[in-house]
């Protein structure tokens, strides 16, 4: 009795274990030939990104067929995230669509390769290569699209002519509030939206080192007054609103303007038509004008990545950038194309949307990607908030965001 | 008398399990219904806000409009979700999961929780203590080795892993309240089925578990309901394949950084909130016998 | 849409899959019955059996991991030391308590503030369902609809529920501010102001918790014998005399682990604190939304893991504290 017993569960064992050998790596891979991109994107559905990006995958499948592509959605954070993660165990995707300011967690935790060697850069905008470049030179990023800035967006019907400059906000302002309109909407919980009017009182968050907080002068303790009092004094903005409020109140005609970004150009071009206007951020009466933010969507490549998958993965990014799909690009999710080729194509030109976003970006400064950046938009934003909140002094406010940045600087 | 008294004299004595409500007053009875129906709303009402919001057009979240039926509804986001996404797909698979899930996961449980509550082996006691331990354990300290573990063990992207991960999370709890009910069930008729000749085996499988039907069902609830809401673990073992995700991560896509489609989040929250309620409702006789004549004793 | 192929799909993998375990717990079996029955003859080995592959998956699911997360908390990794990191000791458990765990925030502040939050929301969950089981502890009309109605917050999907309440608590457009404006009130910032921002979290975890809370003790109840309150009757106790000397002693068995898992389950809440604090004030974070924050939004990996070793430690000493006090009073009862 015994010796069966035991036959039976060498048997078992014996079984499992080549089971277990035979069965193919991660049920992702085919046989040996043909090379899997992992393609990890931040664009979603809601504005057809996710859609775009799989368009061209399946492009460049159809005239390279022994490359496939998988392409994952994961939102911004998640996607940072889960790259730590992924890179931690040695399992990286191949290849990441993303925000130009992932640069700066990745390049200090060294997980990405840079991409000077691999494609011609001279091609592209020069501000969006900046945008990847950190103070050695080395750039860490191929560009997609440029921009990702914050605009004033108005409603024709509501507003026929933008202000130009704060003090005609203010004074159309009082007309509007006279009228049942809310002059002006914007996201209140995100520093993001608030930075561009540092430019406008001549201030930047870092000093020229770039890793050095400045963000206790007396020029942001002026911006922080200024967005204080058009809320308070002079009414102009709502008492509570985020992203999801500001955009509900802008779509259901309750808010004349808001301060968006280019990514909603193209939900509000469907509703509003050609109501919808477009314009730089008024300047600043005795400063200049305001400098949102501009930085883009991004290729980066993992750190080990090599041989005939490297390969794919170049020749796919400069597929994705070539001047046909940058023009197609500009079509469907109304961006500005990162390939200087591009930029002289009429659609562009003639298209008064466009034309008003990039004469924005001739206003914008590239958003800073260094690791300390996360630290200064941590220190901002709770800071910010009380000064909307009316629960601090600007002065105070600033004083406690440099304090909260230097420590967490001194953390990282 | 002591509790366990009673507890031993349950097959003999006729229990009646509510108390007869005859001797209240008609105003009693008013008073209770209108309290009971108070909470009924306070219980409902976000719910249906929810369902307002999946039938107004046009992703709108937020509307100074309180009607619980927009005067513009329409179905479109259902349509949407259920005919244009593959909604269908996250639910089927969130069902196949689940529901293997919780059968495992009560399996497991059930035959844990007998070896805990019948013999006292070594090591007992610690282990009690730590099935107790393991419900204080924050998630988020477990996600990073989880997903490193994942990838070593070539668990990434396939069921093998999420199944594995689901019936092992929901053991303790389950262990627990299984292990509280056989508590209450006497020996007695255990070892009159040993005298018999029965083997362990066949005591436990032909008298313990008919017995304890009623909190087999329950753990098969718990377990059903975790399983099907469960995020964060199915972020981390499937993340990439989409003919395998579940709905949360589909939910998940279907929000921007900066813009979600509301209607159609809403409308998929009113749908995936369905089976769970149906099992609810059919396990409702067991929900308050399976629950609590387990208590706790050990 | 879905199709017969995709259906198959899932269907495959999971029916595979449970095959694979099943097969493996076969296998776990005969060994250890090779080894503990027909080798040792241990007393036990049924009972280890039994339990075998719990433990084995327990061990790969939370054993493992924890182990792992203990070395990390002995190590500095965060983004900068990311791939090699270096051994320091006990420092980041000295860091804990020395630092703020946020961006602002120190430890026992936050503790405090967990603290607040637990025992809020566990009073509110017991006497709200102890309230609700005893109103519905009668032979009445509807009382089957009443408890389904009652049950459905527990069965909604927790992120979508919260979600829902964050609407409401909108200033704008949620009910709550509709509401006080209707009847001439000021509108409360739900999202900015710190007191009205944790009123908004212990108001949502109240309806998500008191479900539970009120079937647990509705079975409770109902397993008193009624004998018990004719007796009371007779002899002319009130109302309070029978819920202090009957009801509430015989329903210790069932309160005790409810307000135990309940206490765990509060405390360590995740998505009701983080969801309904939109705006990130550290006033409305409790310990575990600040491990979370600390682990993935901070990157400062060691410093969590051994955060999150304190969190444990914390509710361990609770619940070893909390036992002995309970089974002192069982005793006395008992007496």
């Amino acid at each position: 009795m015994k010796k069966s017993y035991l036959f039976l569960a060498i048997a078992l064992i014996a079984t499992l274990v080549l089971g277990a050998c035979a069965q193919p790596g991660t049920p992702q891979e085919p046989a040996d030939e043909g090379i899997v991109i992992n393609l990890w994107t931040k664009e979603g559905e809601t504005d057809g990104g996710l859609q775009y990006v799989q368009a061209l995958a399946d492009a460049y499948t159809a005239q390279n067929p022994n490359v496939t592509f998988v392409v994952v959605n994961k939102d911004v954070e998640t996607l940072r995230e889960d790259f730590q993660t992924a890179s931690l165990a040695d399992a990286p995707p191949e290849l990441l669509w993303t925000v130009s300011d992932h640069l700066g967690p990745f390049t200090a935790a060294d997980l990405i390769q840079p991409v000077d060697s691999l494609v011609d850069l001279g091609a592209y905008v020069p501000s969006a290569v900046d945008a990847v470049k950190d103070p050695s030179g080395a750039t860490w990023g191929v560009p997609i699209s440029n921009g990702n800035h914050l605009m004033y967006l108005y409603n024709k019907d509501l507003q026929p002519v933008p202000p130009a400059n704060t003090d005609e906000l203010i004074a159309m302002g009082a007309d509007l509030i006279d009228a049942g309109i809310t002059p002006l909407v914007v996201n209140q919980t995100e520093p993001f939206f608030f930075v561009p009017w540092l430019g406008g009182f001549e201030t930047e968050v870092f000093a020229a080192d770039g890793v050095t907080p400045t963000l206790d002068t007396p020029e942001m303790v002026a911006a922080l007054q200024f967005v204080h009092d058009i809320k308070f004094n002079d009414g102009l903005m709502p008492l509570e609103s985020d992203g999801d409020v500001a955009d509900t109140m802008f779509k259901e005609g309750q808010a004349a303007a808001i301060i968006n970004g280019d990514w909603s150009l193209g939900t509000y071009k469907e509703l509003f038509g050609d109501s919808l206007g477009v314009a730089p951020i008024p300047e600043v009466v005795g400063g200049t004008w305001p400098a949102p933010y501009t930085s883009g969507v991004f290729f980066m490549i993992p750190k080990d990545l090599s041989g005939p998958t490297l390969d794919a993965v170049v020749d796919f990014m400069v597929f994705a950038t070539n001047l046909e799909n940058q023009v197609e690009m500009v079509e469907k999710l109304t961006r500005l194309p990162a390939l200087a080729a591009a930029l002289d194509d009429p659609i562009i030109t003639a298209d008064p949307i466009l034309a008003g976003s990039a004469e924005q970006m001739t206003y914008g400064t590239p958003m800073p990607t260094v690791l300390e950046m996360r630290c200064v938009w941590d220190a901002l934003k709770p800071e910010m908030q009380a000064v909307f909140n009316d629960t601090k002094s600007a002065t105070d406010a600033a004083a406690a965001a440099q304090a909260a940045a230097v420590a967490c600087i001194a953390n990282q | 008398m002591s509790s366990t008294t009673l507890q031993s004299t349950k097959p003999k004595r006729k229990r009646s399990f509510f108390r007869s409500g005859k001797g209240d007053s008609p105003f009693k009875r008013l008073v209770i219904h209108i309290l009971l129906i108070i909470a009924c709303v306070g219980s409902l009402y976000p719910i249906l806000r929810i369902f307002a919001i999946s039938l107004r057009p046009g992703d709108r979240l937020l509307s100074t409009d309180l009607s619980l039926i927009p005067p513009d509804a329409t179905f479109e986001s259902y349509r949407i979700i259920l005919l244009e996404k593959p909604f269908l797909t996250w639910i089927w698979n969130s069902l196949m999961i689940t529901v293997a899930t919780a059968l495992l996961g009560v399996v497991l449980a059930a035959s844990a929780a007998y070896a805990f509550s019948r013999w006292k082996f070594p090591g007992r006691g610690a282990g009690l203590i730590f099935l107790m331990a393991t419900q204080m354990i924050p998630a988020s300290m477990l996600m990073i080795p989880l997903y490193i573990l994942a990838i070593r063990l070539n668990l990434v992207g396939t069921y093998r892993g999420l199944v594995l991960a689901y019936c092992v999370t929901s053991i303790p709890f389950s262990t627990w309240i299984l292990k509280g009910y056989y508590d209450t069930i006497p020996i007695d008729l255990e070892e009159a089925a040993r005298i018999d000749g029965a083997t362990q085996l066949q005591t436990f499988l032909k008298i313990m578990i008919p017995l304890s039907t009623p909190a087999l069902a329950i753990t098969f609830l718990f377990n059903f309901t975790s399983a099907w809401n469960e995020y964060m673990l199915a972020r981390i073992i499937l993340g990439s394949k989409e003919e395998l995700m579940t709905w949360p991560l589909g939910l998940q896509r279907l929000q921007g950084q900066f813009q979600t489609q509301w209607g159609q989040f809403s409308a998929a929250s009113i749908i995936v909130t369905v089976p769970v309620v149906l099992l609810f409702l059919y396990s409702s006789k067991y929900l308050l016998s399976g629950l609590t004549l387990g208590g706790v004793k050990g | 849409m879905i199709t017969p192929q995709t259906m198959l799909v899932s269907l495959k993998e999971v029916g595979s899959t449970v095959l694979y375990l099943l097969a493996a717990a076969a296998l776990i079996e005969v060994i250890l019955y090779l080894v503990l029955v027909k080798w040792l003859k241990y007393k036990y080995a049924f009972a280890f059996m039994l339990m075998a592959p719990a433990i084995v998956g327990l061990f790969f699911l939370i054993i493992y991991p924890l182990l792992w997360e203990l070395r990390l908390s002995f190590t500095n990794m965060s983004l900068r030391a990311f791939r090699d990191p270096d051994f320091i000791g006990l420092t980041n458990y000295i860091k804990v308590f020395t630092e703020p765990v946020l961006k602002q925030k120190y430890f026992f502040p936050l503790l405090g503030q967990t603290v607040v939050w637990t025992v809020i929301n566990i009073f509110f969950h017991v006497t709200g369902g102890l309230a609700l089981a005893m109103l519905l502890n009668r032979n009445m009309k509807g009382r089957g609809i009443y408890r389904t109605i009652l049950i459905l917050p527990w069965a909604i999907p927790q992120v979508i529920a919260v979600l829902a309440w964050r609407g409401e608590f909108n200033y704008t457009y949620g009910y709550f501010n509709v509401l006080l404006q209707a009847i001439g009130l000021q509108p409360i910032q739900w999202m900015t102001n710190p007191t009205a921002n944790f009123a908004a979290m212990c108001i949502t975890n109240i309806w998500l918790g008191i479900p539970f809370m009120m079937v647990t003790l509705l079975g409770g109840l109902q397993s008193i014998n009624s004998e018990y309150y004719e007796a009371a009757e007779m002899d002319g106790a009130s109302g309070w005399q029978k819920f202090k000397s009957i009801t509430y002693p015989l329903l210790q068995p069932v309160l005790t682990p409810a307000v135990l898992l309940g206490t765990f389950w509060t405390f360590n809440n995740f998505n009701v604190p983080f969801f309904i604090n939109q705006n990130e004030l550290e006033s409305s974070d409790i310990l575990v939304t600040g491990l979370f924050r600390a682990a993935f939004q901070y990157n400062r990996y060691g410093f969590a893991a051994a955060f999150a070793f304190v969190i444990f430690a914390l509710l361990l000493i609770f619940t070893i504290f909390y036992m002995r006090y309970t089974k002192t009073l069982k005793g006395d009862a008992q007496s």
